[in-house]
């Protein structure tokens, strides 16, 4: 799987993907279901947590993850589909309401021309698709040089209002 | 008017240039008509029975004459020669070509126009009062928050992808010409005791297979809390609307379910969550876009409207065209105008390219160069002196433009149907000029007095026949087109859902059952009573009774 970052660039891959039923051995650098995180770790457990990822479908509940949230190194929202855009609300969620600082990824059923409004919703990386190239994303990425809305972007400070938003993202 | 800024226009730019290269990637192949369509779609472009259609904002229905030249412009030189204005305050072009669509958008952008969400499962297109920044009862322009939703709205990152689509509309005036409360959020300008201007905030409006009246969330909300308020509603709905099923998914079928108080506690809560002032409208914002609105000092003129009823006296018909096409302006000697896009047997929201420039020009020369879109799908001359009234009137006479049928029985709302729509069971158009032409009689039609005939070709109720006093919705029955009748809905502050009155009619039925309502009601009113009034005190029975028991 090929992951890019906010500005289209590939990253390296420091995460792999376990599956539920899968989790032999060590889970340290893994990105795991829901459930087998709330069964193999404690919200508490700040160091482990760092090194571990947790990925989420629309159907899971995030209020689950509210307290593990400020110490997880990843979270992974998968999109079902393209069209369902559960994930870029719980993004806004998870960054805003649960100080989550870490990796935000998108993963699943994701269009290019959604990739600039996946960044400005928090997320920080992007799994890009088999049938789409890195390429897309990061024309994607840079097709749109202002936004009139405040939003969460990880690279973007926070601004007041619409005018002046779309001042600073002009001004990158 | 709004007139866009570097920032608007670098992000107009960005997306003719951003389109341009999704329609050449789908003419060379590299996209599936299944890739291009959501993309296509977010451009207001749609595939119909015969050709592609271009939606094109106009937002909160407001032209400038120069943006009415450009769509005039648009007609003919892509198109047939003439556009469609439609209940969303929007125009609609027919026949579109794909591989000249990009060049369409380019020229819309030069004059800061575009077809920007006016589709798909995002905020459309956000529609006012079009009688905003004249109309003698309003508080404020809505205007000037419509422009500030539209901002807000365009490409927001996090609710472009909605489970459906979401429509909001803005009154600034308690007699509601926007229809707010058949939006899934509807937003009414009010000053609350210490004089601070607010918003009644209702949501979960809408018409199609469920419609219903939205309901009052909020009595007052700060102006200040606007943005802050919606996004936390569009939140409250990304996160849990449906998405299962396409019938269930507007917010109004949330609002149900959880029931009014549940919904507006969990919009609450999100709202405490919001950061104040990051999502406070910023007063200057507001300043700036006021400004723009403003109106050149219009000297008030008290006795132009005496000379007026003396140009009356000599000219009955300019009488009678004023009693139904004109409406109070805030300053006295003036007048707001409304254009009939219904000439009799005529196709409702349709203007010529020819007309387009005309009015553009009359626009330039009576209105201060401006031109409104109604939901009723005529077209408004906001600032018109009432000592140029005969003048224009005479223009617009030449033109076919001053039928005088506003709010009469001619006055036909009417979606495209079957003659153009893919999801239509039946014909709209055809019906609509029928009834048209058996209404045609001018002074029985300001006998009749004020009468509201609209007609959907399917339940998506584009034709918004729930909310008009007599509905006519098409529907399929074993292959065949039939029309199902309403009667007793309401499209201004009372908003009320029509019922359906029995079993439906066939094509030359539906016109005689028309035709028959208005003459049972003509029987039964009493002095000045009027057909909604006499429709409330009797119910349907009457009306029944000479519809289907004719032996
Ligand atoms: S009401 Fe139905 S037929 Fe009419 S325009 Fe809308 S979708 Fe098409």
């Amino acid at each position: 799987m090929t992951v890019v970052n906010i500005q289209g660039e590939v990253k390296d891959q420091l995460w792999r993907s376990v599956e539920v039923g899968e989790e032999s051995g060590s889970l340290e650098s893994a990105i795991v279901s829901l459930s087998t995180l709330k069964e193999h770790f404690d919200a508490s457990d700040q160091s482990s947590l760092s090194r571990v990822g947790v990925r989420l479908t629309v159907e899971d509940d995030v209020n689950e993850i509210v307290e593990y949230a400020p110490h997880l190194g990843l979270i992974e929202l998968v999109f079902s589909q393209f069209k369902d855009g559960r994930p870029f609300s719980t993004a806004v969620t998870i960054r805003r309401d649960y100080g989550f600082a870490g990796d935000l990824r998108a993963s699943g059923d994701i269009l290019p021309d959604q990739a600039l409004f996946l960044v400005r919703c928090g997320f920080s990386t992007i799994a890009v698709p088999p049938q789409f190239s890195v390429e897309q994303f990061k024309a994607s990425l840079a097709a749109y040089s202002v936004a009139y809305q405040a939003a969460t972007d990880s690279h973007v400070s926070l601004v007041s209002d619409l005018r002046r938003s779309a001042v600073e993202v002009a001004a990158e | 008017m709004y007139v866009y800024d570097s920032i608007d226009k670098s992000l107009l730019n960005q997306r003719v240039a951003e389109f341009r290269d999704q329609v050449r990637r789908r003419l060379d192949g590299e996209l599936t008509e299944d890739q291009f369509k959501p993309l296509r779609l977010m451009n207001g472009l749609y595939l119909q029975l015969h050709a592609y259609m271009l939606r094109v904002a106009i937002p909160y229905g407001a032209l400038s004459s120069d943006q009415m030249r450009k769509l005039a412009y648009i007609a003919e030189t892509y198109d047939r020669g003439y556009g469609h204005f439609t209940t969303r305050q929007n125009i609609q072009y027919n026949w579109i070509e794909l591989s000249t669509a990009p060049d369409l958008l380019y020229d819309l952008s030069e004059i800061d126009l575009h077809a920007i969400q006016t589709s798909g499962n995002c905020i459309r297109n956000v529609t006012a009062d079009p009688y905003a920044g004249a109309a003698a009862d309003e508080r404020d322009d809505p205007r000037v928050w419509s422009e500030i939703i539209r901002q807000w709205s365009t490409f927001h990152p996090e609710f472009s992808f909605l489970p459906r689509k979401f429509k909001i509309a803005v009154t600034g005036a308690d007699a509601d010409r926007a229809a707010i409360k058949f939006h899934d959020i509807g937003l009414k300008i009010v000053h609350d005791d210490a004089g601070e201007l607010g918003f009644e905030v209702y949501v979960g409006g809408g018409q199609g297979r469920t419609p219903i009246v939205a309901p009052l969330i909020n009595s007052f909300l700060p102006a200040k809390d606007l943005l802050r308020y919606l996004d936390a509603v569009l939140r409250v709905y990304n996160r849990h609307g449906r998405r299962d099923n396409i019938y269930k998914a507007r917010v109004k079928i949330l609002v149900q379910s959880l029931g009014v108080e549940a919904f507006k506690s969990q919009v609450d809560a999100e709202f405490g969550l919001l950061d104040p002032v990051l999502l406070a409208v910023d007063d200057e914002e507001v300043s700036r876009i006021r400004e723009m609105f403003a109106l050149p000092f219009l000297r008030a003129d008290e006795i132009a409207g005496v000379r007026l009823e003396e140009t009356f006296a000599e000219s009955p018909d300019l009488r009678l065209w004023s009693e139904s096409n004109t409406h109070a302006h805030k300053t006295p000697g003036y007048t707001i105008v409304t254009l009939s896009l219904k000439p009799i047997g005529g196709i409702p929201g349709d203007a010529t390219a020819e007309q387009m420039y005309a009015i553009a020009d009359l626009a330039d020369r009576f209105s201060l160069g401006e031109v409104r879109v109604t939901y009723t799908q005529n077209l408004v001359l906001p600032h018109v002196r009432q000592a140029d009234l005969f003048v224009l009137w005479s223009e617009l006479d030449r033109l076919g433009l001053a039928t005088p049928n506003v709010g009469l029985a001619t006055d036909i709302i009417a979606c495209p149907g079957l003659d153009y729509c893919s999801l239509a069971n039946a014909r709209s158009i055809p019906i609509s000029q029928r009834i048209s032409e058996r209404f045609a009689d001018l002074e029985s039609q300001h006998d009749i007095g004020p009468l509201d005939i609209r007609i959907s070709g399917c339940i998506n109720a584009c034709g918004h026949h729930h909310a008009g006093h007599i509905g006519i919705l098409g529907v399929d029955k074993k292959g065949e087109e039939r029309y199902q009748l309403t009667l007793g809905g309401q499209g201004n502050a009372e908003s009320a859902v029509g019922k359906i009155v029995g079993p439906g009619f066939d094509e030359d039925g539906i016109v005689d059952a028309v035709e028959t309502i208005v003459s049972t009601y003509l029987t039964i009113r009493t002095a000045g009573e009027l057909f909604s009034q006499t429709l409330e005190r009797t119910g349907h029975a009457p009306f029944k009774e000479r519809l289907y028991d004719r032996g």
